[in-house]
């Protein structure tokens, strides 16, 4: 008991205590219990754009990653070859690597005579300079890659515990690999595919580093809304109304998460 | 099923990913490749080639500052997190108590909420509270999000560990604590630095809780690239993050050595 106690003290001190009392101040402004904050945020349709454009851009990360991530799951685990594990280590790598390095090298490549823009022109898609940086489209792009290494890392164990002689089944009674993978193994991983988009999802609404470079003050998200309102406007009891907000939001999505994982024995990330 | 380039279906999902991970590896590549560039400004594909930036970038005192800074702070920050986080291991696994699954829960449920939603409360707690100051405030946060990754990584190999070598030391004499640290602790020891290494990473890359809690005076380096960056591209800054993309495939290769050094045993 005396070993976990220190344990315990972090965990209240530094963890549970300050969450609670910032989920207190939320409610005791101007003083009192009540919810002026959460009405201030709920009632204001710039706020409300702030929420719904945060959930889009989860959803599309989440989507972005699923369509990448799950091709180079299966690839690297139907792999026999002496070079899956270390196209494992390569995907996984990236994560290593401080977020903010990851955002400056999209920042370089969005720049309006950086490289996508002027292949993109080079190949006749476009007439004019893209502008992908300071957009919504741009902060999409840069964080799906962020998250990419997390959803590959939860569906490539799933993939791995099916079994390939089903789709080889599938195979010898006439189905093209393709309608096999989408047949089987995409149905078999089903619960695999939910945990890792929950996941991604939970993580991309609260993101805070790659959208405040990439999206810069032009793309409002809840992240950048919660900095702002903290750091800039010193609006604590907003800032903690704003904060509580994203927190249930990502407490119901993990908690789904939690389940799944749980009933399905899907390795935690 | 096999993957095979001779097939449509092989080569379509091979080429599929090839541009995955020319998605996932491309903007780390223009890090690196772009601080080569003999121009004043960052460009990619880069102008010419010159170490010269790599240079700059060690002779740069707000670079070397934000080094040391976060050195500093994760070496703290992972030999408590190690302390408090393998004795808690430690108790949850082998003296289990009532509520202690609970309490491992509980304890690896930082994993998954929001930081910035801790970086918001913690900052609003020093500062009402007037707790620590400086890059202590930074130090006690990271200790609060380093402990369960010592956790998630301690916790298994110590599930794995037989009894019976700790019964036997007992049997032999030795006391409980003779046994903790010559029988238990050599057994655990490569989860223990995988553990530590782990929180040392994580604390040295963290960026949310930095920004929130580091003092203006001394910010860690992620920080002090983050509010570079928002002001120009100097290609010294593409060097210093190309340095520490290195310093990443160090690190990552040093990780993977304990962890499989923990597996084969």
């Amino acid at each position: 008991m005396l070993l976990v106690a220190p344990a315990v003290l972090v965990f209240a001190g530094l963890y549970a205590w300050p969450l609670l009392s910032m989920l207190t101040s939320s409610f005791m402004e101007p003083q009192a219990f009540n919810f002026a904050s959460y009405k201030r945020f709920l009632f204001d349709s710039y706020h409300l754009m702030t929420l719904a454009r945060t959930l889009f851009f989860g959803a599309c990360v989440t989507v972005i990653t699923l369509l990448c991530g799950f091709p180079l799951a299966f690839l690297l685990a139907r792999l026999e070859s002496r070079w899956a594990p270390i196209l494992l280590m390569i995907t996984t790598f990236p994560l290593w690597v401080s977020a903010i390095v990851r955002s400056f090298g999209w920042m370089v490549l969005f720049h309006r005579n950086g490289l996508i823009s002027n292949s993109l022109q080079s190949i006749g898609l476009v007439d004019e300079p893209v502008q992908l940086m300071y957009t919504l489209t741009g902060v999409i792009i840069a964080l799906a890659q962020v998250l990419l290494p997390l959803m590959v890392l939860t569906l490539y164990p799933v993939i791995r515990g099916i079994d390939r002689d089903l789709e080889n089944a599938a195979m010898n009674l006439g189905a093209t690999p393709g309608l096999a993978v989408w047949l089987i193994t995409l149905r078999l991983a089903r619960n695999g595919i939910a945990a890792g988009s929950l996941l991604v999802f939970a993580i991309s609404i609260s993101a805070f580093a790659t959208p405040s470079l990439v999206g810069g003050a032009r793309v409002q998200l809840m992240a950048t809304a919660i900095y702002e309102q903290t750091l800039e406007l010193l609006d604590w009891p907003f800032a903690s109304a704003i904060s509580a907000i994203v927190l249930l939001i990502a407490l119901i999505v993990v908690v789904l998460y939690m389940r799944i994982v749980q009933d399905h024995e899907i390795p935690v990330r | 099923m096999i993957i095979s380039l001779r097939h449509p279906f092989g080569l379509m999902l091979t080429a599929v990913c090839a541009l995955v991970f020319v998605y996932l590896l491309l903007p780390l590549v223009v890090i690196v490749v772009s601080a080569f560039g003999d121009t004043g400004y960052l460009a990619f594909p880069p102008k010419g080639l010159t170490f010269k930036w790599y240079q700059a970038a060690l002779a740069n005192p707000r670079f070397i500052d934000g080094f040391l800074v976060s050195v500093r702070v994760g070496a703290v920050v992972a030999s408590i997190s190690v302390l408090v986080g393998v004795a808690a291991a430690y108790a949850i696994v082998r003296r289990p108590f009532m509520g202690s699954s609970l309490l491992e829960a509980l304890f690896l449920s930082p994993l998954l909420l929001p930081t910035l939603v801790l970086a918001v409360a913690l900052s609003i707690f020093f500062s009402a509270h007037n707790i620590a100051s400086g890059t202590n405030r930074l130090i006690l946060a990271h200790i609060a999000i380093c402990i369960p990754y010592v956790l998630r990584v301690t916790i298994p190999v110590l599930r794995r560990f037989d009894v019976t070598l700790e019964e036997a030391a007992m049997n032999l004499g030795a006391s409980p604590s003779a046994t903790f640290f010559f029988v238990t602790l050599p057994v655990i020891q490569p989860g223990v630095i995988a553990g530590a290494t782990l929180a040392f990473i994580m604390s040295f890359d963290e960026i949310d809780l930095a920004i929130f809690l580091a003092s203006p005076r001394e910010s860690t380096l992620p920080v002090t690239i983050y509010s570079a960056v928002q002001l120009g591209f100097e290609p010294s800054l593409a060097a210093v993050s190309a340095w520490l993309i290195l310093l990443t495939v160090c690190a990552m290769a040093l990780f993977q050595f304990l962890i499989g050094r923990r597996t084969n045993s």
